[in-house]
C-alpha cells in the first residue's frame, strides 16, 4: 500500500473542517422558505472543490465526514439520514456528470447534484412519514435545487483556482 | 458537453416544476391529518363555524378555521411546520418531519370555495 501524501491529508482535513464550519454556521440561519429540505447547502462548495482538486474518493470522504459530524455537531442528529441519502445521491450524480462537463461547467454539475440531494432527502422523508403524498414537494425542491445549486456551483468555480494556487504542488 | 445543453436541461426542469405547481388543484375543503403515517382525523373545513384547535400526538397543536388549517404550535426543533402558515389547498401540504405529522388538504365534498355544507 502506498503511503498517503501528508500534504494531501492536511489539505483534506482543512477542507473537512471548512465544510463543517460552513454547515454549522448555515444551520444557525433561520430558513427563508418554510419547506423542509430547502436550504442553501453552502458546504457543498467544499465537496465540489474536493472533487475537482483531488477526486471522487477524497470528495466522498469529505462528504461522509461532513454529514456524519455535521448532523451531530449542529445538534440535529435526526437530520443525518436525510443528508446521508441526499449526499450520496448528490455525489453519485456529480461524479457521473464530471466526466461530461468541464471545470467551467461546475455550476451545472452543482445544480444537478443539488437536485439529486433534494430528491434523495424527499425520498427519505416520504419513507419516514410513510406517505407518498409528500411528493407534492418535489417541484418546490427541484426549483430550489436548481437555484441553490447554481449559486454554490458558481462559488466553487471561484474558489477552486484560488485554492489550487494556495495548495500549489501539494495537490498532486 | 456544451454549456447550453446543460442550461437547457436545467431550464426544462425549472419549467416543468413551475408548471406542476401552477397546475396543481387548488382550494380543497377536506383536511386530513396524519400521524406516524396513519390517518389521525378528517376535517371538513367548509363546515367549520367556530375556529378550534386539535392536539395531534401530544406535540402538535393544529388550528382549524373555516376553509383553512394551520399548525399553531409544535415541540419540534425546527418549527418549519408552524412557519408554513395556513393551508387551504393541496398545493401546500403542511409537514412536521421530526414529529411525523402531516396535514393534507384536498377536494373532498363541497370543493367549491363558497359551498356551505352541513
Amino acid at each position: 500500500m502506498r503511503l498517503p501524501n501528508p500534504r494531501k491529508i492536511a489539505a483534506l482535513a482543512l477542507l473537512t473542517a471548512a465544510a463543517l464550519i460552513i454547515y454549522i454556521a448555515e444551520a444557525q440561519i433561520p430558513p427563508l422558505i418554510a419547506v423542509p429540505g430547502v436550504k442553501l447547502g453552502l458546504s457543498n462548495v467544499i465537496v465540489l472543490t474536493a472533487l475537482y482538486l483531488y477526486g471522487r474518493k477524497e470528495a466522498a470522504a469529505v462528504l461522509a465526514l461532513k454529514v456524519s459530524l455535521g448532523s451531530f455537531l449542529s445538534g440535529q442528529p435526526s437530520g443525518f439520514l436525510y443528508s446521508a441519502v441526499g449526499g450520496a445521491l448528490c455525489l453519485f450524480v456529480m461524479l457521473a456528470l464530471k466526466r461530461a462537463a468541464s471545470e467551467k461547467q461546475l455550476w451545472a454539475v452543482s445544480a444537478f447534484g443539488a437536485i439529486a440531494f433534494n430528491m434523495g432527502q424527499l425520498a427519505v422523508a416520504a419513507a419516514v412519514m410513510g406517505s407518498d403524498r409528500l411528493l407534492w414537494y418535489a417541484p418546490v425542491l427541484a426549483i430550489s435545487g436548481v437555484i441553490t445549486g447554481v449559486f454554490t456551483g458558481v462559488l466553487a468555480q471561484l474558489v477552486l483556482p484560488r485554492l489550487r494556487k494556495a495548495l500549489d504542488g501539494g495537490g498532486k | 458537453m456544451k454549456s447550453k445543453w446543460l442550461a437547457l436541461i436545467l431550464a426544462l426542469i425549472l419549467a416543468a416544476s413551475a408548471a406542476a405547481l401552477l397546475l396543481a388543484p387548488k382550494n380543497g375543503s377536506r383536511a386530513r391529518i396524519y400521524k406516524d403515517g396513519e390517518l389521525f382525523c378528517i376535517i371538513d373545513l367548509s363546515g367549520v363555524s367556530e375556529p378550534y384547535t386539535v392536539e395531534v400526538g401530544g406535540g402538535n397543536i393544529v388550528r382549524v378555521e373555516r376553509g383553512r388549517i394551520r399548525m399553531e404550535s409544535a415541540d419540534c426543533p425546527d418549527r418549519l411546520c408552524v412557519n408554513q402558515g395556513w393551508s387551504s389547498s393541496s398545493a401546500k401540504p403542511i409537514v412536521c418531519l421530526p414529529n411525523r405529522v402531516m396535514i393534507i388538504v384536498d377536494g373532498g365534498s363541497g370543493g367549491e370555495p363558497d359551498a356551505v355544507s352541513r
